[in-house]
């Protein structure tokens, strides 16, 4: 049996598909990488997933079945095949249904562009590896950076998960600011409280080891194999291994000195919300500046938040802990004056219940803004614009309370520098996915819990440590990791040590690893650095692919080699008469609206090919280049959407790179830079995709032949600009 | 080898859930009242934070990828989540650990597992449709008080035998250790709200409504258009609290809708053409890195009024002539709109108030409230129960998933 050569099954859908299927048998039994051809009517159901076992064995696993969206069968497909204990991993797929006789009226255009995409896909299977089951064991070590209530949260979580945990915190105590605040909404419970039994808990529990002053320096290794560099009190550098990192570092109070409005740090009676916490837990409450007693309280809400000089964005706590901390002044100074001057009041859910019950107690409320802050003859005056009134109020105070804006914490963005999270434009720690994957980072191993990515209350602190638990778990999965080795796999010695790809990969996968053994090359040859990859770590975009220039890092189910055979194969009967625009498309954003476009059976031209890629920045210059080179008319590459790459949010950004340098190479060879492009899709607007290809397919015809077509590609001319 | 866990609502707070907990070898049973999962997003169009759709949730451990559409989730295939679709919860009963549960599960007229959505039955009857094309199951639904000669003729000649027309309501009883309740939220219907008209005049429509209408998927492909006679809609009023932060409705917030309707306002103004659109609010609460939809929509130009619609008149043109209280010039305003949308408080979803009964735990203004409020831990609302999602309260999509992800944590560390 030839392994180059694969079976092929063909699916009907119980007959109902419109497409000429001797046709296509025929024409498949042609293919010299074809073994077998069976035309099936059902093959998802009970009486399909035998065949496909039958065909399997038969075939030595090369097997292409052309069917319905890959993204529905499959999983049911391998479920079976695993069950009886087959290997699944060479099994590719073509979609003849959502892809082809859905969108197409013409049903010899549907039939010969099906049988080019099995043509193509069978080059691709001709050229699949077997991709074995790994194992691997590292340390279930976790170390948790910051000692708050999201910190503390963590360590007690991940302890319960079995894990052993170092807590390092670089106060001299554990709480954070939780430990400050005198009432916590919408329980009503002080901070101390809400600590004082996970406290606990945490002194109790031996397999969690709890660092104080320990400062974390910058951090090396990678997922399963971490080295923390700390300093503690003596400031001494030591070393700490470790599987997994929870950053859960909190945030930064603003310290409005620069406002001149406010007089903070000039006038001790101006504080901030958090400084008037303290005061409040702490039981004194009286002038800073002389001890009196406070009857005048103004708070000031949105200080440096919304504002475009310092934060931009709301600060979401501060509305609710003004509020608390109103209640408490009046509780404890019953003839105490406090006025809140905001622009909006924000409480979310139940907090506006205690809203109300502060208005209901003689809280003012001040719709404006304060414009000047003064003393005069020892007291404290300030000027507000209340602008529901459309006046102007001057009053003396006792105490000007500043809802400072809510910050990131000091050393995130030091500490990203090794440890290889990205930085949202806030300064917070970016999460991975803002609508699915929060308390995951850019880096696999390192997860973010509590206000470190964004303002959050005491709740939500907790329920982001709970949630970053599991994350970490599923990561190490206690310790014993067995995977199937799917994902980038580096050749070392054809490594040329550039780093793009430890630079560019989405998740900061590959490593540089000094070469301390290559002792045989001359000085000038030898190569200092060179690229690791641990593929069991990798998300298989293929990016690395994409951007190494000596071909060492691959992706085991989609080499080079494979994709090139399958452009060749896919449009081998492209040519001038028939322009073809072939699109890559990602199995992400792009699978998905191109199914919902066929599921809504939108109708789109017949001359484009289809190739599948893990994610659009596995395509490469030279793929591009390949498919023109192949007879391609126009190409084009199917995203996600800006920033919405699945695999860390940069695969599609680097497809964009190699477009744009595919289209100055094509310009600067005499060709027509607009016949290959990038478009941003999904699946809730199909018509983006539609769209596209129209425009290409449009663009194909417009341009008319290429050079490849009339003969001249390769050869000199000048260039007419 | 312990119970299975019982998830109530596959939302995509309960989705998480049931896929983490598959992932990590427990079993579940996940059940769901309508006839596709997803819940509410399902009908969202575009999401926030992201602008991108609505219907993913996150993928396999087994599959490659950091989310996954509806679509793509093959729930029906997961060799730990028994998917029931159609299906209600009846009596509980039993100690924590070991909950006895009575499952009410509705006729199963098409099977999920064998239907291709081949199309086949969809043209021999309406009684058939397809829910959307991101349904889960991947599978067409029946309407039996559509039953018609078209539907007996597809019974017999569906290609995978998938339909039953004759099929009957089962009851079953379940063991299972833990609850997790991810029922979401429901949307009111502001038909007592005297003061909006809402149901007496067609226009006059909810933020649900209008993502229905606004979504490319829908009947007009996304034009925002007049219920009242299909013509394009150019002027549209919103108006925030409608019933919440109202003593006689919810006392609450409702946390989302602010940030809802500007969502929509900048949809409006930005990707749609020539639509002018006005904001009648109290305060607008774009908590977070929400304030970007505020601070966009300022720029392009949608009005706000801060203030409360004091009279609104029809007119024969099927627009409204609206009378806004300005609290902020203390001034009446006149505005004429074509579309009048209300956005309507977010409260518990239907049979909450007995769930909550039925266990024993506690109420949050009507949502499922935390058993211990000192611990912190919201997602813990009794023993061996758990809660995540809007069930707790008006919540976004992120918070959701990571509440659902917070409580598989906290299952599995009760089973160390």
């Amino acid at each position: 049996m030839d392994d180059n050569k694969s079976a092929v099954l063909i699916c009907t859908c119980g007959k109902q598909l419109q497409l000429g299927f001797d046709f296509l048998e025929t024409q498949v039994k042609k293919m010299d990488l074809a073994t077998s051809v069976d035309v099936h009517d059902l093959v998802c159901q009970e009486e399909g997933l035998p065949k496909i076992a039958e065909l399997l064995k038969a075939s030595s696993g090369h097997l292409v079945i052309a069917a319905c969206s890959s993204q529905k069968i499959q999983p049911r497909i391998d479920q079976y095949l695993d069950s009886k204990g087959l290997d699944s991993s060479q099994i590719q797929y073509v979609n003849i249904r959502e892809h082809s006789a859905w969108v197409h009226k013409d049903l010899d255009e549907a039939n010969q562009k099906s049988v080019d995409m099995i043509r193509g896909t069978l080059a691709r299977s001709a050229k699949s590896t077997k991709r074995n089951i790994e194992q691997k064991e590292i340390s279930t070590h976790v170390t948790v950076i910051g000692g708050g209530i999201a910190g503390v949260e963590s360590a007690l979580s991940l302890s319960n998960l079995g894990y052993e945990v170092s807590l390092l915190e670089i106060t001299d105590e554990l709480g954070g600011h939780v430990r400050s605040l005198p009432v916590v909404a919408p329980t009503g419970k002080s901070g101390k409280e809400i600590l004082s039994s996970r406290l606990d808990m945490l002194q109790n529990d031996n397999n969690i080891i709890i660092m104080t002053k320990t400062r974390v320096k910058y951090v090396t290794g990678e997922m399963g194999n971490f080295t923390v560099h700390y300093t503690s009190e003596d400031e001494e550098e030591r070393t700490l291994n470790t599987s997994a990192i929870v950053l859960a570092t909190g945030f930064k109070e603003f310290k409005p000195t620069s406002m001149d409005e406010y007089r903070y740090g000039k006038n001790p009676d101006v504080i901030t919300q958090f400084e008037l916490s303290c005061m409040l837990s702490e039981g004194k409450l009286t002038r800073p500046s002389d001890d009196k007693p406070i009857k005048e309280v103004v708070m000031i809400q949105c200080v440096g938040s919304r504002s475009e000089d310092y934060k931009k964005d709301c600060s979401k706590l501060c509305c609710t802990f003004a509020i608390d901390n109103s209640l408490e002044i009046i509780e404890r100074i019953p003839d105490a004056n406090v006025r809140i001057v905001y622009m909006d009041i924000r409480v979310p859910f139940e907090n506006e219940m205690i809203y109300k019950e502060s208005r209901e107690k003689g809280v003012d409320y001040i719709r404006g803004r304060v414009s000047m802050t003064w003393e005069q003859d020892g007291t404290t005056y300030v000027r507000v614009y209340d602008s529901l009134l459309d006046k102007y109020l001057e009053t003396p105070v006792d105490l000007l309370v500043l809802s400072a804006a809510i910050l990131p914490p000091d050393g995130i963005t030091e500490l990203s520098e090794t440890l290889g999270y990205a930085i949202e434009d806030d300064g917070h720690v970016k999460e991975l996915y803002g609508k699915l994957r929060r308390n995951e980072t850019r880096r696999r191993g390192v997860v973010a819990a509590g206000g470190v990515t964004r303002p959050q209350f005491v709740f939500e602190a907790v329920t982001d440590a709970q949630a970053g638990a599991l994350i970490i778990h599923n990561e190490l999965q206690g310790g014993k990791i067995e995977s199937v080795s799917r994902g980038a796999v580096l050749n070392a010695d054809d490594c040329v040590g550039c780093s793009l790809c430890a630079q560019q990969c989405p998740r900061g996968v590959p490593l540089m690893i000094e070469q301390i053994e290559d002792e045989e090359a001359d000085e000038e040859q030898k190569i200092l650095f060179k690229a690791t990859i641990d593929t069991l770590n990798c998300h298989s975009c293929g990016v690395c692919q994409s951007l190494c220039p000596s071909g060492a890092t691959q992706l085991n189910f989609l080499s080079n080699d494979q994709l090139w055979s399958e452009i060749e194969a896919t449009l081998e009967d492209a040519g001038p008469e028939y322009p073809i625009t072939l699109c890559f498309y990602c199995e992400e954003c792009s699978v998905s609206t191109i199914d919902i476009v066929g599921t809504r059976k939108m109708e789109y031209p017949a001359n484009t090919r289809l190739i599948p890629v893990p994610c659009a920045g596995r395509v490469s210059i030279i793929d591009l280049l390949k498919a023109f080179e192949h007879g391609a008319s126009t190409v084009m590459i199917a995203a996600c959407e800006k920033d919405r790459c699945h695999i860390g949010g940069t695969g599609n950004e680097i497809a964009q790179v190699q477009v744009d340098v595919a289209r100055d190479i094509l310009n600067a060879i005499g060709w027509k830079g607009e016949r290959v492009d990038m478009f941003r899709m999904f699946s809730a607007e199909p018509e983006r995709f539609t769209n596209a290809v129209n425009e290409m397919v449009k663009r194909a015809k417009e341009l008319g032949p290429t050079p490849v077509h009339e003969g001249t590609a390769g050869k000199w001319m000048e260039v007419t600009e | 080898m312990s119970n299975p866990v019982l998830i109530i609502g596959a939302g995509v707070a309960g989705m998480t859930a049931a896929v983490e907990l598959a992932d990590s070898g427990i079993k579940t049973i996940l059940v769901e009242r309508q006839e596709t999962v997803g819940g509410n997003a399902l009908d969202l169009y575009k999401a926030f934070p992201t602008d991108d759709c609505f219907y993913c949730f996150e993928g396999n451990r087994w599959r490659p990828g950091i989310r996954k559409c509806f679509y793509r989730s093959a729930l029906t295939d997961q060799p730990n989540i028994s998917l029931r679709m159609n299906s209600e919860i009846g009596d509980i009963s039993g100690a924590p650990d070991q909950f006895s549960v009575k499952l009410k599960v509705g006729p199963g007229y098409v099977n999920p597992k064998k239907c291709t959505m081949c199309g086949l039955c969809l043209e021999k009857s309406e009684a058939f449709r397809l829910l959307s094309p991101q349904c889960q199951p991947q599978a067409v639904v029946y309407d039996p008080t559509k039953a018609d000669d078209g539907a007996k003729q597809a019974e017999e000649e569906c290609p995978t035998k998938a339909i039953n027309l004759g099929a009957q309501p089962t009851e079953e009883t379940v063991q299972v250790s833990d609850i997790v309740i991810a029922t979401g939220y429901h949307e009111m219907q502001p038909v007592n709200v005297d003061e909006y008209n809402y149901g007496k005049h067609p226009n006059i429509i909810t933020q649900l409504e209008l993502a229905k209408i606004i979504d490319p998927i829908g009947e007009s492909g996304g034009v925002p258009v007049r219920p009242s006679d299909g013509k394009p809609a150019k002027r549209v009023m919103m108006v925030q609290c409608v019933g919440s932060r109202d003593e006689n409705y919810y006392p609450y917030c409702s946390k989302i809708c602010c940030i809802f309707a500007l969502k929509h306002a900048n949809i409006l103004t930005q990707e749609r053409d020539d639509v002018k659109v006005s904001v009648v609010y109290m305060d607008i609460r774009t908590y977070d890195r929400y304030e970007r939809y505020y601070r966009e929509s300022r720029n392009t130009g949608v009005e706000f009024v801060r203030g409360r619609v004091s009279l609104i008149e029809p007119r024969k043109d099927d627009t409204l002539d609206i009378t806004v209280y300005d609290s902020l010039l203390d001034k009446y305003l006149k505005f004429s709109v074509d579309l009048f949308v209300l956005s309507s408080a977010l409260e518990p979803s239907e049979g909450t108030d007995k769930l909550i009964e039925t266990l024993g735990i506690k109420s949050t203004s009507g949502f499922v409230g935390m058993v211990d409020p000192a611990s912190e831990n919201e997602v813990v609302v009794g023993d061996h129960i758990y809660a995540c999602g809007a069930a707790l309260g008006p919540a976004e999509v992120p918070e959701s998933v990571t509440q659902a992800r917070a409580v598989v944590s906290k299952i599995l560390q009760s089973r160390k």
